[in-house]
């Protein structure tokens, strides 16, 4: 290799084509990916995030919980994400294209959480997530700086964390969620991919096929 | 072929005009590469504690797990790797050009905005700044600093490889040259893609996976390389076998790395054929790794300490290369996707193939940009068993528990307590793991700091090789 500019040309060769071929051709393909419009309810999907719980992707985003969950519900014959009752479908690129940051996420030290909300026989509520975030769970730690203590001035505040044990507050005490806990919950309650599109079940072969 | 740099010359005492204006910028560049490495190290052991006991200093926000794996990443890539790849990489430019480091200058500016740029990033994640996209984990504030500060660093590379004195280019060369001109492009067109106008849903998914394979193939792995060309043939003192294959093994890392970056999202709510080329690009850039064993092999039969570092960063790199063919495959892929194994191949690459690939060249470099010998030859010898040791223990938990939570996970009897049971103990060994990797840093930063200070006042440089190299 002697040739300067020609070495040069090369790199930037590499680079573009690696570009071209996989950034470019793949906006191209779903980059404008829009809403699919109901005319059975008149209602097009996914549905627009509240304002609540587009903060509460925010605080999801900024403590990482990306690097524990995943948002990704595989295809069949892709581990037991269905069978674990994650989502009723895999989950397609239309189900994230209101989402201004996606968090896929590479990690499952826990659960995916794709349909959180979503999902059947029953779904977590407030009570539940908030008492998770505030007690932990297996592998999850405690994020108890998303609650404040506060001593009861008159009547007991109607958010106060319900505990029991160990983790119940002294007497004239009360447990409540800060406005970020508040925000991460109502984000959490959001997930929800029950709409079925069209393209949900395309790959599956001979057994997606068999199965709807 | 490679008869450029392979002269078996006497390596004691040798300086050449690269060392009269490089010294105090590569010394700086070096120094604050070690400072990272130690940061990076005890974060990384953070991170590692939390996985089997979540109670870890999980009442401090600023040290949650997901931020702290976050700064772990950042201070490593960006910190250790960005300031030894580049220190060693001009160095080498610059003694290959045969001529003085031009535009030192600029590169101690560069430097000093470099690391001022990965501290602001670190505080940055630790207050939350996070972009939970793997190896870009980069607050959008500071990608401009570390983008212009980067121009500084990297003008003195290109004008040393414009003004050398032989036309001829070495392998060191290309992959210095490769490094150095691609990283800009691949942090800008990130910048635009995912912080300026993001691209819409999962394509950011996309973008950022091919982001973090670039990083790898297009700027990590050349600058490993490049000290690894260039360190193996001076002190084996044996020509490169198989050269005229290297050129063939630089364009398929080049062409095919940038392309490997999705067979992390198999089976995910993106194209299939993305991943299927991908898949297919992974398997292809195992020749990549022949060419470069074929090449490096001479590092295997030791010699020195420097060589030993080389010879485990070759072993460990290409062995990565080849576990990341087999685990692309979707069988495999379907249980280790989303595990700690992934976790495992990330350290045996970035840690086992590149990292000891520097250590070996920061070994060799230091006497002679100093003129003095290090100060310490059982501290080099130290570092080198307990960092193999801490790959090796490090890596294989890693492993074990991603196949155990792997396997659990495909299982949607297994509930989630029950993984964490299970991949407890395996966690605990890599724990156990990752503080022998960070005793050996420690170890090289002692080494480093004795040197670079007890040595000023002395100007005996004649026994550096004894202990060097």
């Amino acid at each position: 290799m002697k040739n300067g500019s020609l070495f040069f040309l090369g790199l930037f060769a590499a680079l573009g084509l690696a570009w071209v071929g996989i950034v470019v051709s793949s906006n191209a393909q779903i980059g404008s990916l829009a809403g699919y419009y109901d005319d059975t309810d008149s209602t097009s999907y996914p549905a627009r995030p509240s304002g609540l719980a587009a903060q509460g992707a925010l605080v999801y985003k900024d403590l990482g919980c990306a690097s524990c969950h995943t948002q990704q519900v595989r295809r069949p014959g892709f581990g037991s994400d269905q069978d674990r009752g994650w989502g009723e479908r895999q989950s397609v690129a239309r189900d994230y294209i209101y989402q201004t940051s996606v968090q896929l996420g590479e990690s499952r030290i826990g659960q995916d959480l794709t349909n959180l909300a979503g999902r059947k026989p029953s779904a977590p509520d407030q009570d539940d997530l908030l008492h998770m975030l505030y007690q932990g769970q297996g592998a999850m730690p405690s994020y108890q700086f998303l609650f404040e203590t506060h001593k009861i001035q008159g009547e007991a505040s109607s958010e106060a964390l319900k505990l029991t044990g160990k983790q119940k507050p002294q007497s004239g005490f009360e447990i409540i969620p800060t406005t970020r806990a508040k925000e991460l919950v109502a984000y959490l309650l959001s997930l929800n991919t029950t709409y079925d599109y069209p393209e949900a079940h395309p790959v599956a072969g001979a057994k997606g096929e068999g199965e709807k | 072929m490679t008869h450029a740099s392979t002269s078996p010359s006497a390596d004691s005492a040798d300086q050449t005009p690269a060392e009269s204006t490089g010294r105090y910028p590569l010394l700086y560049l070096l120094g604050s590469s070690v400072l990272w490495l130690v940061v990076s190290g005890v974060f990384a052991l953070i991170t590692s504690i939390q996985l089997h006991t979540p109670s870890f200093l999980a009442e401090c926000p600023v040290l949650s797990y997901g931020r702290v794996r976050a700064m772990a990443e950042t201070s490593f890539i960006y910190g250790w790797i960005g300031n030894v790849g580049l220190g060693l990489a001009l160095w080498i430019l610059a003694r290959l050009s045969g001529e003085k480091l031009r535009g030192a200058n600029w590169v101690f500016v560069g430097a000093l905005f470099w690391n001022l740029a990965v501290t602001v990033a670190l505080g940055g994640l630790a207050l939350g700044d996070l972009t939970s996209i793997s190896m870009y984990q980069l607050p959008s504030y500071v990608q401009p600093l570390l983008f212009c500060s980067y121009g500084g660093i990297a003008v003195a590379g290109l004008l040393s490889w414009t003004g050398r004195r032989r036309e001829m280019m070495f392998a060191s060369q290309w992959y210095a040259i490769a490094a150095l001109f691609l990283f800009p492009w691949l942090l800008s067109i990130a910048y635009v893609m995912l912080e300026c106008s993001p691209v819409r849903g999962v394509l950011q998914a996309v973008v950022g996976g091919w982001y973090a394979q670039g990083l790898w193939t297009l700027w990590i792995a050349p600058l490993a390389l490049t000290s690894g060309y260039y360190v193996v043939p001076r002190m084996s003192g044996k020509v490169i076998p198989a050269y005229d294959s290297a050129a063939l093994g630089f364009w398929t890392l080049l062409v095919v790395g940038g392309w490997t970056g999705a067979r992390h999202l198999i089976g995910g709510p993106i194209p299939a054929w993305i991943s299927s080329v991908a898949i297919v690009m992974t398997v292809t850039l195992v020749f990549h790794y022949i060419v470069v064993f074929l090449n490096l092999r001479m590092a295997l039969k030791g010699g020195s300490l420097s060589l030993g570092f080389v010879a485990i960063g070759l072993i460990c790199y290409v062995s990565g290369g080849f576990v990341d063919a087999l685990t692309s495959m979707r069988a495999y892929a379907a249980i280790t996707q989303f595990t700690v194994y992934e976790d495992a191949q990330k350290l045996l690459a970035l840690y086992g193939g590149a990292s000891m690939m520097f250590f070996g060249a920061l070994y060799f470099a230091l006497p002679r940009l100093k003129g003095a010998a290090w100060s310490s030859g059982a501290l080099i010898k130290g570092q080198l068993i307990l960092s193999a040791v801490g790959i090796l223990v490090t890596v294989l938990s890693l492993a074990a528990a991603g196949l155990v939570q792997g396997n659990a996970l495909a299982d949607a009897k297994v509930n989630f307590s029950d993984i964490a049971v299970q991949m407890r103990p395996y966690l605990l060994v890599a724990s156990a793991g990752q503080f022998i990797i960070l005793t050996s840093s420690l170890l090289l930063a002692v080494n480093f700091l004795k040197t670079v200070i007890t040595c000023c006042c002395k100007s005996d440089s004649s026994k550096e090789g004894a202990l060097a190299s």
